[in-house]
């Protein structure tokens, strides 16, 4: 989890007088899936594209795979493979021919075309056309094309829009298994927190062109994970009762707030104890906050609950 | 390049629009050649100067008798070849690997050369078929050595028409859109078509009627010995006109951002 397959530095487009990603910075390692969020129009997709060197950008840097020269970053392109916005496919070519236009492309052999289209369960397409294709099936095939090459790093725009939810949970199940199985680093896109959770270990949180944050799984679940939230008159004196009950998860939010993060099925049992131990309880409960709530929190969409 | 090339030959052998191109273009002389068949035999007379191609012989002009055919038919195939590729967004599929854009342009263009050569040749090669068929293969007027003067011919309006095509790529990545380019392409055709003849009027621009390669294919008599000395100027502006255009057009497209 060492090597950086990509680093973006102050990376910043303009168009005309809109600045449609502000001074970006990210850093992906080897072996992460990094879920790149925001809303519609954020910048995701054009961040991607100035990655694949499809636009050019206005000011900061882009390393991949080590390599930052313009000859050295089309190298770096070799050994990637993308997925944009909508699967870019030849609608009246067959899967085969797809997957054997793109191997022409890349310059490399045809021979994993039948492993591939057996991967994506597109195997039994035989000479149906891509134009006749589902939705689902043209975003396997699209990712299957970017696979020929065997590629390291993958980028998948969005790769469930549009699919119904057997089709989510495949999408999700593909892209897992090219992690595990081929070792693949993943940068994906989404404008919903609650599907990427499923799937990324660490998310970028991209709002009007800036990222706004970054965390890991780990932080994520803290941030949103169920809590039992206490509010006192003295927080000192109830760590003290907390302590005695053996409760070490929680976190002292400010003078009057704690969030305790286990015992959730004891609020009665700690309620009694506090008011045992002569604490002021004003205020005691489960809470936890969606994905999509905090989602909005950071973006500025709503305010805090 | 040569990975893209071989992309495009699985593309190209696929495609409905080449044989539509082709099969438009090869069946164009020997309906001509039927047609004006029935005309003679109607009473009609066969002067070389006002139809071009009246024998076997003179069906080495077909390119230019069928100018204005070939040039619309060849650019609704560009825009085609071009544009499908921004609008599917399989252009992102080559690009993002890596490949220069000098190479993708180079490689469109040379599909479209190739496609436009294989066409013409057909084109021709019937037409003389059709021609010796319908009317004898004959001679022309003031040509002594006919092999000769039928390589030069053949060469320099090949080398004309792809000038256009040189056009008309670089207009399909230019609009990055089937529609616009075909419109373009269209409205550049017809105007360069017009515009000669329109500055021959004046005399401010007069000399620059012979830097069109399309003034030379639509208004030049192929079949005069003087306009056969004409050939070299001609070669000279169709090359000109390769150059610029591609240049143009892969510096264009190289600065351009692909969505």
């Amino acid at each position: 989890m060492s090597e950086t397959i990509l680093k973006a530095t102050n990376v910043s487009k303009i168009y005309g007088k809109h600045k449609v990603l502000d001074k970006v910075s990210i850093e992906i390692k080897r072996g992460m899936i990094y879920g790149l969020i925001g809303e519609n129009g954020a910048g995701k997709s054009t961040f991607m594209r100035t990655i694949m060197g499809l636009i050019t950008i206005d000011e900061g840097n882009i390393e991949l795979l080590g390599e930052t020269s313009m000859k050295g970053l089309q190298q770096a392109r070799r050994k990637m493979g993308q997925s944009i916005e909508t699967p870019a496919l030849y609608p009246e070519l067959t899967a085969r021919q797809n997957l054997r236009v793109q191997a022409a492309n890349g310059g490399v052999s045809e021979r994993n075309i039948e492993e591939l289209l057996h991967l994506m369960n597109l195997s039994h397409t035989n000479d149906k056309k891509a134009k006749n294709f589902s939705l689902g099936m043209r975003q396997r095939l699209a990712i299957a094309s970017t696979l020929i090459t065997n590629p390291e790093f993958l980028i998948l725009d969005e790769p469930t829009n549009g699919l119904d939810p057997s089709g989510i949970v495949e999408m999700r199940e593909i892209i897992q298994r090219l992690v595990t199985e081929r070792g693949m680093t993943v940068l994906l896109s989404s404008h919903l927190l609650d599907e990427l959770s499923q799937i990324a270990t660490h998310y970028g949180i991209l709002h009007d062109g800036k990222i706004i944050n970054e965390l890991s799984k780990e932080e994520l679940a803290r941030e949103t994970r169920q809590f039992i939230e206490l509010e006192t008159n003295d927080a000192q004196k109830a760590v003290v009762i907390l302590d005695q009950l053996g409760i070490k998860d929680y976190e002292v939010i400010n003078g009057t707030e704690i969030n305790i993060y286990e015992k959730l099925d004891d609020v009665a049992a700690i309620n009694r104890a506090l008011v045992a131990g002569d604490v002021d309880v004003s205020r005691i409960g489960t809470s936890r906050q969606k994905l999509e709530d905090y989602f909005l929190q950071v973006t500025g969409g709503i305010p805090h609950a | 390049m040569l990975n893209l090339l071989a992309a495009e030959r699985i593309k190209l052998f696929r495609s409905k629009k080449l044989y539509i191109v082709l099969g438009i273009l090869f069946f164009l002389p020997i309906m001509q050649a039927v047609s004006f068949h029935f005309e003679v035999l109607n009473g009609k007379e066969p002067v070389q100067i006002i139809e071009t191609v009246i024998n076997g012989a003179t069906a080495i002009l077909m390119i230019k008798k069928n100018g204005l055919t070939i040039l619309l038919v060849l650019s609704a195939f560009i825009s085609f070849l071009i544009g499908e590729e921004f609008h599917n967004g399989t252009i992102r599929n080559a690009l993002s690997l890596g490949r220069s854009r000098t190479h993708y342009y180079l490689s469109k263009l040379a599909v479209a050369a190739s496609v436009s050569i294989v066409s013409v040749i057909g084109l021709t090669l019937i037409g003389m078929i059709s021609y010796s068929i319908a009317f004898g293969f004959g001679g022309i007027a003031e040509i002594t050595n006919y092999t000769s003067y039928a390589i030069k011919t053949f060469g320099t309006l090949t080398l004309l028409l792809l000038s256009s095509v040189s056009i008309y790529v670089m207009i399909s990545f230019l609009t990055k859109n089937s529609s616009f380019s075909l419109i373009w392409s269209f409205l550049y055709t017809i105007a360069t078509g017009f515009l000669p003849s329109l500055f021959q009027q004046t005399e401010h621009f007069k000399h620059m009627t012979n830097w069109f390669s399309q003034t030379f294919l639509f208004y030049w008599d192929f079949a005069q010995p003087a306009t056969v000395a004409q050939y070299p100027e001609m070669i000279l502006v169709s090359l000109i006109t390769i150059v610029l255009s591609s240049a143009v057009g892969i510096l264009l497209f190289s600065r351009s951002d692909v969505k």
